[in-house]
């Protein structure tokens, strides 16, 4: 190393410490920036959609394909009655529901009002049907639909919040409860948001009511998940017969209740007028998701011509469109 | 620690905030009598003032703000120092962020520009006395319910419309101008202060010397003071906020807030505005007035000035709406948003819908139960529901763009507007109809029509239509109940 000298023009070897102090900073600089690019340079970005690869799907609810299909339809006796007697036709809550299960019961509860004009499943179906499952022994209950009006109004206004709560069972809607993307696998439904009590449950009890609708002629079972599926609906009813047929293979309940209570013959699905609803009394339970639909469809005066979704559902595998062959009437 | 007046001003002072905050909260609980969510909004006398002055009514509480200002001329400003949440806000950011002890004194001064407050005054009550009522657009208490519930609130539940963005920097501007100076709006825009400032002019407990203190000049009061009233000189009554830290601060106890005969006043200050200047403010807003007034207030109507049902006709409401936000507040479904523009300069930050962040829920009444001012006079919910014949309230009607409908236009199934249609018999009705499509098929759809009488404009069709943004049917102001001579009926 050369002595160091006074002369500006010559300077001096900097000692090993000046190097670094001199040329440490812009070169650590240097390397964050470099590092930083090369873990950013080129990723899809924070923002992206939602991922259209969802694994999970909806659990399937059914006691075993194959199970045999049963079907009971119970009528004249009021709405409690009927279910329970179809219940038990059906083999009792207790070969449905096992001890320390969560059921996830699905009504009609979309709109602004009351049992009477039936446009919602009639609450004492829903309480009924809660109080057979905790009798089974279900440690929870819920009761869960995304209703169309608010859906605080809605469950309080159709009565299903209080026969809920009466019956010791939760309600669920998506102001108070979260929401789960699966996969719903199908050619037009494909990931969704579902809500979460489904998501979670062992057992689910899908109860639509018997009503009128203006595409669909007639609005069940199947329609009746267009309510489990949180998100911009309107677009589905453009293929309304493969959204409904692509439900029903998504969602594969335990039970199907079909309340025929009162039906709401016209002016569906919202109903309001109460000349509009006519008195069955009448309630069915299956196993057989399709046969259910079938029966509900033929109080419309519908057969399977007019519901195409059946005749879909039917090669899908999900149960026949022949509810009589399944059904006993008690 | 001595307990001094002033830890009851801001036991007080706190008391009020938890109180806007919890009514606030109240405003979207149905349990809570509407009456009562809006009881801040109902005892703030210039509400009532302004809606006395642009309708000739004292609607609903809002008299309690007579009380209010009476009180005030016994008391002087006491609404400002104890009771007005805004003023609490500002109070407590100069306190956590305001300038340093030391600059106190000067920035404590009174200023010749206060008196701009009085000539805010002067202008906002000669529009509302010619029919024009925008106190609320300054006036604190509505500017604070307005900042929170379009500006904050949508935070949580979506939906902030360009009159949101104002009203929030509004709220937002007031407060971080406490970082330069304690209270500025308070002390030098506040149109409510100067309402409340000119009547405590009357107040015979005030501030006053003792006699018995010696004060020496220390200016400790000058640093604690809230409204720069100057109890040091010559105190201004009309500037005093009540905040009573010059008592507490004074090591002498020169001073004392009390009734005549327990110390010397200090001589009345005139008010840094003369005749002229008050002349000058009111002969301009009467000039302006009609040039705000040439809008939608007058005879134009606007599609897009949807209001929440139970509005009175635009000119009633506007006269009464003193832009609080409460409907908005109260809405279960968000739609109601604050207006930047659809419904002219007179309408800025009143209330108006767009269905494409909510729909006008059938059986809900909620706004018109909180609006403290019946701007919105309380309806039933039978009368907004259209079941078994037309309704007696109709908000609008809702019409069906050809050119954007799935089975109009594209040859496309879709029924969702008749699907959602509430009333009953619905007011969307379906025709079917044979179309070709491009690959030379004939498909079947049906077509939506509207019935123009059954039809409420709640806008749900519209809510749920699935063409995006612009939907293919949407709600115009047209057939409102409230204005008779907005109809495209002859019946």
């Amino acid at each position: 190393m050369r002595e160091s000298g006074s002369d500006p023009y010559q300077p001096a070897d900097p000692s090993r410490r000046e190097l670094l102090a001199r040329w440490g900073p812009a070169t650590l600089a240097g390397a964050a920036l470099a590092a930083l690019g090369l873990a950013l340079v080129g990723r899809p970005g924070r923002h992206r959609p939602p991922s259209a690869e969802v694994s999970a799907v909806a659990p399937d609810w059914r006691l075993g394909p194959a199970a045999p299909a049963r079907m009971a339809i119970a009528g004249g006796r009021g709405p409690r009655d009927n279910v329970a007697r179809a219940v038990a036709a059906v083999g009792g809550m207790a070969a449905f529901v096992k001890p320390g299960e969560r059921v996830v019961i699905k009504p009609n509860c979309a709109w602004d009002r009351t049992p009477a004009q039936a446009a919602n499943t009639d609450p004492e179906v829903v309480a009924e049907l809660a109080r057979l499952c905790f009798e089974a022994g279900a440690s929870s209950v819920v009761v869960a639909d995304n209703s169309v009006h608010d859906p605080e109004r809605v469950f309080a206004r159709s009565g299903i919040a209080d026969a809920a709560r009466a019956a010791g069972a939760g309600i669920a809607h998506p102001k108070n409860t979260g929401t789960v993307r699966l996969d719903l696998g199908g050619a037009v439904l494909g990931p969704w948001e579902v809500l979460r009590p489904l998501a979670e449950a062992d057992k689910v009890i899908n109860v639509p009511v018997v009503k009128h609708h203006s595409l669909g002629r007639g609005t069940l079972g199947m329609k009746n998940w267009f309510g489990a599926i949180v998100g911009p609906r309107g677009g589905l009813h453009q293929r309304l017969d493969q959204v409904c047929a692509e439900l029903g293979v998504a969602f594969r309940p335990t039970l199907t209740v079909i309340d025929a209570t009162r039906v709401l013959t016209t002016g569906g699905p919202t109903g309001g007028s109460l000349d509009l609803v006519r008195h069955d009394d009448l309630v069915a339970v299956a196993t057989d998701p399709v046969a259910a639909d079938a029966w509900g469809a033929s109080l419309l005066g519908l057969g399977p011509a007019e519901l195409p979704y059946l005749a879909m559902a039917e090669s899908r595998r999900l149960g026949t469109v022949d509810w009589r062959s399944v059904a006993t009437t008690v | 620690m001595k307990v001094r007046a002033r830890h009851f001003r801001v036991a007080t002072q706190v008391l009020f905030l938890v109180t806007f905050v919890v009514l606030f909260l109240g405003l979207a609980v149905t349990r809570v009598p509407g009456d009562v969510a809006s009881f801040l909004l109902a005892m703030d006398p210039l509400t009532s003032v302004g809606t006395a002055l642009a309708d000739w009514t004292i609607p609903a509480w809002t008299w309690v703000g007579l009380v209010v200002l009476a009180a005030t001329a016994f008391l002087g400003r006491f609404f400002c120092g104890w009771i007005c949440p805004l003023g609490t806000l500002q109070h407590a950011v100069s306190w956590i962020a305001g300038p340093e002890r030391r600059k106190r004194p000067k920035i404590n001064r009174y200023r010749r520009w206060f008196a701009v407050k009085y000539l805010v005054l002067a202008v906002l009550l000669v529009w509302a006395a010619l029919g024009a009522n925008h106190v609320g657009w300054l006036d604190p208490i509505p500017l604070l319910h307005r900042g929170v519930a379009s500006g904050l609130r949508p935070l949580w539940f979506g939906g902030i419309t360009p009159g949101g963005w104002v009203a929030f920097g509004l709220l937002a501007a007031v407060l971080l101008l406490s970082v330069w100076m304690p209270r500025f709006y308070c002390r030098g825009v506040c149109p409510l202060g100067a309402l409340l400032g000119l009547v405590a002019r009357l107040a015979p407990v005030r501030i006053r010397r003792t006699g018995h203190g010696d004060c020496t000049g220390c200016t400790l009061c000058v640093m604690a003071c809230q409204g720069a009233d100057e109890p040091l000189g010559e105190h201004r009554v009309s500037e005093c906020h009540v905040c009573l830290n010059c008592l507490g601060s004074c090591a002498e106890d020169a001073l004392v807030y009390a009734p005549p005969g327990s110390g010397a006043a200090m001589p009345l200050q005139p008010l840094d505005v003369g005749r002229r200047r008050f002349l000058v403010a009111a002969v301009a807003a009467a000039a302006v007035a009609p040039v705000l007034r040439a809008t939608s207030g007058g005879q134009a109507r606007d599609a897009d000035a949807i209001r929440p049902p139970g509005a009175l006709d635009e000119a009633a409401f506007l006269a009464r709406c003193v832009t609080c936000g409460a409907c908005a507040a109260s809405c279960p479904t968000n739609v109601i948003g604050s207006d930047l523009g659809a419904t002219g300069v007179e309408g800025l930050f009143t209330p108006v819908l767009d269905m494409r962040r909510g729909w006008c829920e059938p059986s809900c009444t909620r706004c018109t139960e909180v609006c403290p001012t019946r701007a919105l006079v309380p309806v039933t919910a039978a009368a907004k529901q259209a079941i078994g014949g037309p309704a007696e309230v109709r908000i609008g009607t809702a019409f069906v763009d050809r050119g954007r409908c799935l089975p109009w236009a594209m040859a496309v199934p879709c029924i969702v507007c008749e699907e959602m249609c509430p009333t009953s018999p619905k007011a969307i009705w379906l025709e079917p109809a044979e179309v070709r499509t491009r690959d030379g098929r004939t498909i079947e759809v049906q077509q939506p029509f509207v019935d123009p009488e059954l039809c409420t404009g709640c806008g749900l069709c519209e809510n749920r239509c699935p063409v995006g943004e612009h939907a293919a049917i949407r709600v115009s102001s047209v057939g409102e109940s409230r204005d008779p001579a907005n109809r495209m009926l002859a019946t």
